[in-house]
């Protein structure tokens, strides 16, 4: 494979002098004349050794792969790199070729030719991958696993669950299964990949006017621009898509506020700490970002409570469609956890203002990471006494 | 007859031993070859710490701590003792009355009957024929398998996770909320500082040597009770405690020690005490209050910004709601505290950073609820709390609170729950308009007195009829209170399981008993350090399972099996790969953060170090911005005034701390006029609760005559003949035990102490052990729950109150019995 | 050897195997009728024809004779029990290392090492099903009857001394204060008497 390497060498000499388009282009036009009567050729920038001639020289994906089931598995079957990353439909396989003139652009600029350049640029580059699988049908993966032939019964009766319900809407296989042949990416915090491989990250597109809910706790803006930090949305939070923009969206919640310092702290219904959105003061000031109704107090305190309704924008990630699944990884967790040194407490044992101070007094036992916390702290608050009413 | 002439003449019998097998075999090359001992040490962790073992022969033969520990305890000592004791659980073995008749059985004689031994098959086999019969005769209200306690180190073959899990797939059962050590701190908490605090990590011992002016150990014996901990425990925060007593000789902190006696860390430290009365800690925090708030001492800002109620607080202060005012002239009358010191004292607190460190003690007493209350109160009013070396902490004498955290993920356990949508054997949910779950400690009024309806934390418990308890890896009959009550409930038991390695009493006073193994006779992983998370901890067999004590992992996948359900419990993983896959699991969650090598590697390096921690204040972000980092009480504040207790009406526990008078209480105290003296009954000094009290070699580095100690105050023993070394007995109208006698000026008038742990052992009038199983037997080895109450704290939190405790005592003057408590069943001789 | 010493020795070795299969675990049905057989009722009957050992062969022979019902090989399986498989002080536990040294020490210890070396040296070990120490008594009767085949007087007589006679009168009386029944009292009494009466013609 030498040959192709020095062959793009003296072709991208003058690259320097061209734009990137032109590169683009002329690489593309190039190489479709140089390979076109020739379809071995052709079929040589989708075999492996083509590929990992550039890809694994550094940073080891390829690598990574041979510590996967993709790999070596019981059956032997084993899926190489073309497999997952060229597109199975040849229009695709087409425009895909043409996007790929930006790795060689890559490759000559050395963005990634460093262990350390790589993990910078591993999230943008599985993001982009990530994409194309759910545009691409997921066709991918399907080509081996297919909805039709899987042996439901030997499934855990969650992975039944959430496979079923993931086939019903034809799902993107990458929604929960992330990081399965590469090193999953440092996903900004790295945070509850667990939690987001169970879950999925949500869709890339936002219907208006339809609910959605947080799978992380995520930062909150002012407008769709700014990147300053306007307060953060609690996990496991329901909220309302206004519109979007560019990747952001507009949303709305509503809930109740304590009378306590800006109120700038959202709660999910009058005198229940349940958490919704927490805002920087200068947010909580701004017109139109809350907006207050009646008040009420609460006698179990004697605060004041304010209903009020909250639009803000936040990026457009981490939203799902459903609360179920957050529950349902919950309910896993905190039953697993919890029960290590003791039994774990029925959920309605305590009501949804108690489990805070019980959960928060036994967390130093546990291991999860904030977000985790959080959500498990929501799901005992939503299914305490104080929802679910039955004797204990 | 000549000798030659009777053998021959035996020899002409044709007699040959036949069915007798021999216990001689053929050496079998094989099994010397693997019997060979592995070259080196080996590593394994326990509550007492880390430990490394050289093995001699197949046998255990030199202990010593692990390379880190600087500071090892020396129960390490103990180890081999725990290990090879003579009142090892050695078969399986059923009681012979209940063997015969089952649960028609006569429980009477329950304690000291007749047991037989039984094979493995046997013995399970009627574990699960007796469950059949309790879910089918009564359903699940029946039967409490939840009272769990302390159980050996050890994430895999964790005792009661097992027999939960096990259990659990067979059918539904009665389980506890709460338990013994914390009962009524952790209810309270929650209401006032939003946490249970007494298990959470505490601020770093770092921040607290820098900040503290002043550290007040209110009923605190750090020194003493950091020798053991929940996971391997790394003994790191004795490094602090050596750095404090430096300060403290510098003249840098001052600490003072507010408790009725000299407890071991103030003679270690040679730190200031200030004496109270027992049971009286709530007046004193009143009058420092009291001082603070007449004065215009306290932090007013604190108060406001962060706290609820203290105006509702205030009237019961200055007595205008109830006519007494809680000034220091009126707490000197009570708790023996003169005006003059708790004025200084207050003074003192207000005039530097203090930061409180609360023991667990004073809230195992009738209305435990009201010191942590109060004490958190008092912080508030001090307004440090979220300050580095300031605020108040309920937990730094417990498994290292207060080390800073490596902040590493530990690994997780064998499942205690049914895996996902399974159900059990015995689907029945019906308890009967019971409840399901229990305050811990009150199984035993539960079991007296089934239907019967109490409060509970804001709601109503109603008792379930109990008929069978299964009890593993826990010892009831060390940590209830009053045995004379418990012997009468277990004469209403049907049937009573209990897995153990060696004969508690507990066993004795059960129908089936299995052996299970010792940590050191099996494979397991544990975190080192439970709060600390120092590193990961191979726990390696050091010799094969002794007679035919098995893992519990092996016990309860043999019980699984009979419910045809093996492949289920284990989730087809053998000991090696659940081992492996906890490793693994934790070496995930720690990827990219700690390094740790491939589980072969690891396991033949016997640790993984995860490092050093950062240090930490509790409550910093809290008092950041309460707003954004509310407590988890309803308010999100520090609530002095619970609207949401005082909704609950309760006559025990009213909506602002309160000091309300004790059923008992020494020093002019109700009842002190029959019984003088207060019996406090703490965490023990030379054993994890009753764990290691068997290890004779090195229990009778501390007991005297081969009884408990029980430590006197020399003027009074002085009035009652009594000699250091002299066997006394200690008796209220509760009952009656022999301890000896150490006479220690740490202990003043009124004030004794014989340490929770100690054996339960029973003997008759005439010094027989058959008679120990009768009600208000008296203990031959100085148990002191035969003495203590078994009452609740309070309709709050139902607590055992342990430390309501009159007694008093004398020169034993009859025949001295043997120590019956360390052994195993004994027959009647009729 | 002469022949005669050998039938001899033979005889002593069986009285030995029999002592030691009563300590080694309880009696089961099977056991129970091989000892009310007419074999071992001629051995027992020969065992009497000893004044020293009469009394307690009666004992035996006639418990042995009333155990009728499983139930009664329970009770006589409880007594054992309590005697052997349990506790310390205040019962009779069959282990050497419990009553040598003036302080109660732990189960295998120095003497359960030293039986396991005298196994070693003579191609020896416990039997798989025996998960006892090896200073449990039944072993220490058992190699005492392997001895009495294989070797020298003064060899046998040592062992007897060193690794029984030394313990034994201390742990009968213990069996003798614990026992509720009469047999095992009975029992621990023969072995006591025939330990000494080898040690006195070993001497």
């Amino acid at each position: 494979m030498r040959w192709l390497i020095n062959l793009w060498r003296t072709l991208t000499k003058p690259a320097q002098y061209l734009t990137l388009g032109t590169v683009s282009i002329t690489a593309f036009v190039m190489g479709v004349i140089f390979w076109g009567g020739f379809n071995t050729a052709l079929e040589a920038t989708n075999t492996e050794e083509f590929c990992i001639s550039c890809h694994s020289m550094k940073s080891n994906p390829y690598q990574e792969l041979q510590q996967t089931v993709h790999w070596s598995n019981h059956s032997g079957v084993r899926a190489t790199c073309p497999d997952c990353h060229v597109p199975h439909s040849w229009s695709r396989k087409i425009a895909r070729k043409i996007e790929a003139s930006s790795d060689v652009w890559g490759w000559m600029f050395q963005t990634v030719n460093t262990e350390e350049k790589f993990e910078n640029k591993r999230l943008e580059m599985a993001t982009r991958e990530w994409a194309r699988f759910e545009r691409d049908d997921s066709l991918a993966c399907k080509g081996c696993h297919d909805y039709k032939s899987m042996k439901w019964d030997s499934m855990s009766k969650l992975a039944q669950k959430q496979m079923k319900r993931a086939a019903e809407k034809d799902q993107s296989c990458v929604d929960c299964h992330k990081g399965i042949a590469h090193t999953l990416p440092d996903m900004g915090t790295a945070r509850a990949p667990e939690l987001i491989a169970e879950v999925g990250t949500g869709p890339s597109k936002f219907d208006n006017d339809t609910t959605y809910f947080s799978s992380l706790t995520k930062p909150i803006y002012l407008n769709e621009k700014t990147d300053v930090e306007a307060g953060t949305l609690n996990i496991a939070t329901k909220v309302k898509v206004l519109e979007t923009k560019g990747s952001r969206i507009k949303i709305a919640l509503s809930g109740w506020r304590k009378q306590i310092g800006a109120g700038r702290v959202i709660y999910m219904d009058f005198g229940i700490n349940m958490l919704l959105a927490q805002l920087e003061k200068f947010a909580a000031e701004e017109d139109g970002v809350i907006v207050g109704f009646e008040e009420k107090e609460d006698d179990m305190t004697g605060l004041k409570w304010q209903r009020v309704e909250v639009q803000a924008w936040t990026d457009a990630d981490y939203l799902i469609t459903e609360q179920q699944p957050l529950w349902d990884y919950a309910r896993d967790t905190f039953r697993s956890s919890c029960s290590v040194c003791h039994s774990q407490p029925e959920e309605a044992h305590f009501d949804a203002n108690t489990w805070p101070g019980m959960f928060q007094g036994m967390i130093a036992f546990v291991n999860m990471d904030q977000d985790t916390q959080a959500l498990v702290q929501k799901y005992l608050q939503q299914h305490s006494s104080t929802f679910v009413k039955e004797k204990h | 007859m000549n000798r030659r002439d009777f053998l021959k003449g035996l020899l002409s019998t044709s007699y040959v031993v036949l069915s007798g097998t021999s216990v001689l075999a053929p050496l079998n090359a094989l099994a010397k070859a693997g019997a060979k001992d592995k070259d080196g040490w080996l590593t394994t962790g326990s509550h007492f710490g880390a430990f490394k073992i050289k093995r001699k022969n197949g046998v255990i033969d030199q202990v010593k701590p692990f390379d880190t520990d600087k500071y090892p305890t020396d129960m390490i000592n103990g180890i081999r003792g725990l290990v090879y004791n003579p009142s090892r659980v050695r078969y399986p073995m059923v009681r012979l009355d209940f063997l015969l008749k089952g649960h028609k059985s006569d429980t009477s004689k329950r304690g000291d009957f007749r047991f037989v031994r039984v094979t493995w098959d046997k013995a399970l086999g009627l574990f699960k024929d007796s469950l059949d019969q309790i879910q089918t005769n009564y359903g699940p209200s029946a039967l409490h398998a939840g009272q769990t306690g302390w159980r050996a180190t050890g994430q895999l073959h964790s005792s009661t996770s097992h027999m939960q899990r096990a259990v659990g797939m067979h059918g539904n059962y009665v389980k506890k909320i709460g338990d013994y050590s914390t009962g009524a701190g952790q209810t309270i908490l929650p209401y006032v500082l939003g946490s249970t605090e007494v298990y959470a990590q505490g601020t770093s011992w770092p921040l607290i040597l820098e900040n503290s002016d002043t550290i007040i150990l209110w009923a605190n014996d750090p020194y003493k009770n950091l020798q053991v901990g929940w996971n391997a425990e790394t003994h790191e925060a004795y490094g602090y405690l050596a750095q404090l007593k430096e300060k403290v000789k510098a003249g840098k902190i001052r600490v003072i020690s507010i408790d009725p006696v000299a407890t071991k860390t103030q003679n270690y430290l040679g730190c200031e005490n200030i004496y109270t009365n027992p049971q009286t800690d709530v007046p004193l925090m009143l009058a420092i209050a009291h001082e603070l708030y007449t004065n215009d001492l306290y932090d007013k800002d604190f108060v406001k910004g962060y706290s609820l109620g203290f105006d509702r607080f205030v009237p019961y202060l200055m007595g205008t709601d109830d006519g007494i005012e809680k000034t220091p002239k009126w707490a000197e009358k009570i708790t023996g505290v003169s005006e003059s010191v708790i004025k200084e004292l207050a003074k003192t607190m207000i005039g530097g950073r203090t930061q409180i460190l609360m023991g667990w003690c004073i809230q195992r007493q009738q209305h435990g609820e009201q010191p942590y209350w109060m004490a958190a109160v008092l912080a508030t009013m001090l307004g440090q709390i979220g300050l580095p070396g300031g605020g108040i902490s309920y937990g730094h004498h417990y498994s290292s609170i207060g080390v800073p955290s490596s902040g590493a993920a530990a690994p997780g356990g064998f499942p205690r729950n049914l895996d996902e949508g399974k159900k059990p054997l015995f689907d029945n949910d019906d308890f009967k308009g019971a409840s399901k779950v229990i305050p811990v400690a009150r199984w035993i009024d539960a079991i007296l007195e089934p239907g019967k309806t109490i409060d509970a934390n804001g709601s109503k418990v109603t008792y379930p009829d109990i008929k069978m308890m299964v009890f593993s890896g826990n010892n009831p009959w060390n940590h209830h209170q009053d045995r004379n009550r418990m012997k009468q409930a277990f004469q209403k038991l049907e049937c009573v399981v209990t897995v153990d390695i060696n004969w508690t009493a507990t066993c004795r006073f059960s129908d089936i008993v299995l052996p299970a193994c010792t940590t050191l006779e099996r494979n397991d992983i544990d975190i080192y350090g439970s709060y600390a998370n120092r590193g990961l901890l191979a726990m390696q067999k050091m010799v094969e399972p002794l007679f035919e004590s098995l893992s519990d992992f092996e016990i309860f996948t043999r019980f699984a099996a009979l419910l045809g359900r093996e492949k289920e419990y284990t989730r087809g993983m053998t000991e090696t790969d659940w081992l492996k896959k906890l490793y693994d699991d934790c070496k995930a969650a720690n990827e990219g953060k700690f390094a740790m090598p491939e589980f072969e590697q690891f396991w033949r390096d016997g640790y993984v170090h995860f490092g050093e921690g950062k240090t930490w204040t509790r409550h910093a972000d809290f008092r950041k911005d309460p707003e954004i980092n509310p407590l988890g009480t309803p308010s999100g504040l520090i609530e002095i005034f619970s609207r949401k207790i005082d909704r609950y009406n309760y006559d025990d526990c009213k909506g602002h701390p309160t000091w309300m008078e004790k059923l008992e209480r020494s020093h002019g105290g109700p009842g002190s006029d029959k019984f003088p003296i207060w019996m406090q009954s703490c965490h023990p000094d030379k054993r994890l609760h009753s764990q290691m009290c068997e290890s004779q070699e090195f229990r009778e580095t501390y007991t005297v005559k081969g009884r408990e100690p029980v430590y006197l105050n020399p003027s009074d023993a002085k009035e009652r003949g009594i000699k250091d070394g002299d066997i006394v007995r200690v008796f209220n109208d509760r009952g009656q035990l022999l301890a000896g006698a150490v006479v220690s000026n740490n202990f003043p008038r009124g004030v004794i102490r014989i340490e929770e742990g100690a054996w339960y052992g029973p003997v008759g009038e005439d010094g027989s052990v058959e008679g120990g199983a009768k009600v208000g037997a008296i203990c031959s080895y100085g148990d002191p729950n035969t003495l203590t109450q078994d009452i609740g704290s309070s309709k709050l939190a139902q607590a055992c109150s342990a430390y309501t405790c009159l007694v008093n005592y004398e020169k034993f003057q009859g025949k001295i019995p043997n120590v019956s408590s360390f052994n195993g069943p004994m027959e009647v001789t009729t | 050897m002469s022949n005669s010493n050998i039938e001899m020795n033979n005889a002593r070795n069986s009285v030995y195997q029999l002592l030691s299969s009563l300590f080694a675990k309880e009696l089961n049905r099977a056991m129970l009728e091989e000892l009310n057989g007419d074999n071992a009722q001629a051995f027992w009957a020969q065992l009497a024809t000893q004044p020293e050992f009469e009394h307690y062969v009666k004992t035996i022979v006639d418990t042995l004779a009333n155990l009728n019902t499983d139930d009664d090989l329970l009770e006589l399986a409880a007594d054992y029990c309590g005697l052997f498989l349990v506790g310390n002080k205040h019962s009779a536990s069959p282990y050497a290392s419990l009553y040598i040294g003036d302080k109660e020490p732990t189960i295998f210890g120095p003497q359960h090492q030293q039986m396991l070396t005298f196994l070693q040296e003579k191609q020896l070990q416990l039997h798989s099903d025996f998960s006892e120490p090896a200073d449990h008594i039944a072993v220490i009767l058992a190699y005492a009857g392997h001895l009495s085949l294989s070797a020298d007087e003064t060899h046998q007589l040592s062992y007897l001394k060193m690794n029984l006679a030394n313990w034994l009168s201390n742990f009968v009386a213990q069996v003798k204060k614990t026992d509720q029944g009469v047999f095992y009292t009975a029992v621990a009494k023969l072995t006591l008497a025939w330990v000494n009466s080898e040690i006195e013609w070993l001497s």
